[in-house]
């Protein structure tokens, strides 16, 4: 019998939340003071509910202004199960003189349950708000006593600035020799071209007649950019008119090196070895834009 | 007479005979400084162009004033071997008899052999005529016949394809240079194709050009040539890069556009497609009054002998007009002499 009786009273006692249809309800706040003009206070609501109830978004406040100083921020949702957690983010805008008591207002959840709705009031939530600075504001000789923050300190970063640094001029170094590969840096090679061969003609003498006229002829091909022969001189003229003013020597040079290379019985004379070099002066005077 | 007079002498013959066949034939100055050139060198030619451009015209022109024994063929899709060597008919007594055909007619005088629409004949007969090309002879009836004197020119168009048969590679590089024959460019000379009477009789024309009677010493004067013109050892060095670049562009930097080139050739030139180079380079030497040999005088005979010599791999084969011609140009450009 009274095995019977604790029973009834259990099931008795249980059958009071079976029915409830929020099963918890809590309103998490921060601090109620401390907060001053324009800084942002975050509520959270969290509400669990039985199977078949299912929270109205409808019913959150708006995002937005709410009242003359107060305005929603954000509004976000997390649902896990039947677990409704409401985030709501508001920010202050009332500038009081003195500590001043304020509220936020209080609104109602809404579940629905197939066609019947169900309230859950959340409160208001009283906090206190502080003035930024006194009533009458002092001033001080530099001016105004209200500063704004100290600037955070830098994080050293030399190591790193001299890492990066590092790595420029590297990358530098790499796509100035690429772009040499590439051939992008022409015109500074082909304005040195005389330049190098007067300077290899220097060691040279007549008896070395044969290098001599393979210098010549590798200036004149790298100039071209591509080899050049007497037959072809006229292109060559057409691609750099500039030439066409020692077309003269150029018709010697050519007729020259033809006989010397490719027929029999050509001896080079000391006047030949120095009709060259002028050609290759004149070549490097055209190339420096002195004449 | 000493040989360098005689060279001399022969030379402004040659000269003259070129002269006279631009004048026959206009507009085509290039392509008659080839041919020149081949037949002086004793190599056969192979001309490809539209139709109606001259290439026949041209040809006969050449045979016409060279002078020598001439035969003509044409080539068809039912032309076989022994139509070259035989025909057979009934006499008017109505007994079969057998008389020598195109090849075997003049014996061992016959100098130009005319093989008009080359590539409508089967590969038969171009094995046929690649020994007659190479070796000069054939055999036929158990025995051999010479032709110690034989140059063949062959024609075909490029326009059509159509029941046509594609030169193997073999008879190609036993033409010394294959040339192509393109419209005069010039607006005198269209006009004057187009108005003057004397072009419109083609049998008329031709038969205007004086035969020179210099035929049957070709061979000795080509021999001549060949001794007397010296190539330089820089020389030597020049022609062994080019014939190198022609299996191996890309060692020498040559470069086409959206080509890879390891694999655009499958052959490059072959010995005796250098050896005829050389030939013709000689031959142009002595013409240009020089008794040596030049780069340029290579250069200018490269693209007519070396071009029906380039295969090409079959994957890049259907770009091959435009490709030869390209590839012969960057070889040019790009290999130095000295």
């Amino acid at each position: 019998m009274r095995i019977l009786l604790i029973m009834v009273l259990s099931l008795l006692g249980c059958s009071g939340s079976i029915d409830e249809p929020v099963s918890y309800f809590n309103v998490e706040t921060p601090r109620p003071f401390g907060y001053v003009n324009g800084d942002e206070i975050p509520q959270r609501i969290v509400i669990e509910t039985r199977s078949d109830i299912s929270l109205q978004p409808g019913s959150l406040p708006a995002k937005g202004r709410i009242n003359r100083w107060l305005n929603l921020n954000q509004v976000t949702v997390k649902q896990t199960g039947q677990r409704y957690q409401i985030d709501l983010l508001y920010q202050v805008f009332y500038a009081p003189l003195e500590v001043k008591s304020l509220t936020l207002p209080g609104f109602t959840v809404q579940l629905s349950q197939g066609e019947k709705n169900i309230n859950q009031s959340v409160p208001a939530w009283t906090f206190t708000l502080s003035p930024l600075r006194e009533l009458v504001a002092r001033q001080s000789e530099q001016g105004e006593y209200m500063r704004p923050d100290v600037p955070p300190p830098l994080l050293a970063n030399t190591q790193a600035l001299y890492g990066l640094s590092a790595s420029l001029t590297v990358a530098a170094l790499i796509a100035t020799y690429l772009g040499y590969l590439y051939g992008c840096f022409p015109n500074r090679l082909r304005r040195t071209l005389f330049k190098r061969a007067l300077r290899k003609l220097a060691g040279l003498s007549k008896a070395d007649m044969e290098q001599a006229l393979t210098v010549v002829h590798h200036a004149l091909n790298s100039l071209n950019g591509q080899p050049l022969f007497l037959n072809r001189l006229g292109e060559f003229y057409r691609r750099n008119p500039e030439y066409l003013q020692i077309n003269a020597q150029l018709g010697w040079f050519f007729t020259y090196s033809n006989r010397y290379f490719f027929s029999d019985g050509m001896i080079a004379i000391a006047q030949d070895f120095q009709q060259l070099k002028d050609l290759c002066e004149q070549c490097r005077k055209i190339e420096r834009g002195s004449r | 007479m000493n040989t360098d007079t005689q060279l001399t002498d022969w030379r402004e013959q040659a000269l003259q005979f070129e002269r006279q066949i631009n004048q026959t034939v206009i507009g085509l100055q290039p392509a008659v400084r080839h041919i020149i050139l081949a037949v002086f060198a004793r190599g056969h030619v192979l001309l490809e162009g539209n139709v109606g451009v001259g290439k026949t015209t041209l040809l006969r022109a050449v045979a016409q004033g060279l002078g020598g024994d001439y035969q003509r063929i044409e080539g068809t899709i039912d032309l076989m071997p022994a139509d070259l060597i035989y025909y057979t008919y009934l006499n008017s007594e109505g007994r079969p008899c057998v008389d020598p055909g195109p090849l075997l007619k003049h014996g061992d005088t016959l100098a130009t052999f005319f093989f008009n629409e080359i590539n409508r004949a089967r590969p038969q007969v171009h094995a046929l005529l690649l020994r007659a090309m190479a070796e000069r002879s054939i055999n036929a009836f158990n025995r051999d016949y010479h032709f110690p004197h034989i140059q063949v020119f062959a024609d075909r168009n490029r326009i059509e394809k159509e029941e046509t048969f594609e030169l193997p590679a073999a008879a190609k590089d036993r033409f010394m240079m294959e040339i192509n024959i393109d419209m005069p460019r010039g607006d005198t000379e269209l006009d004057e194709l187009m108005f003057n009477p004397r072009f419109h009789d083609t049998d008329r024309l031709v038969a205007g050009v004086a035969n020179t009677g210099i035929y049957y010493r070709l061979n000795e004067l080509a021999q001549t040539v060949q001794q007397r013109i010296q190539t330089s050892p820089k020389l030597h060095t020049y022609a062994l890069s080019l014939w190198k670049a022609t299996h191996q562009p890309q060692q020498y930097g040559v470069q086409l556009t959206d080509v890879e080139m390891p694999q655009l050739l499958m052959a490059g030139a072959s010995p005796r497609g250098m050896s005829y180079l050389i030939r013709a380079a000689k031959t142009r030497a002595w013409l240009e009054h020089r008794d040596h040999v030049l780069p340029e005088d290579l250069q200018a005979v490269f693209p007519v002998c070396m071009t029906h010599r380039l295969f090409l791999n079959p994957m890049y084969g259907y770009r091959k007009e435009q490709l030869l011609p390209e590839l012969i140009k960057g070889i040019l450009n790009q290999v130095a002499a000295p």
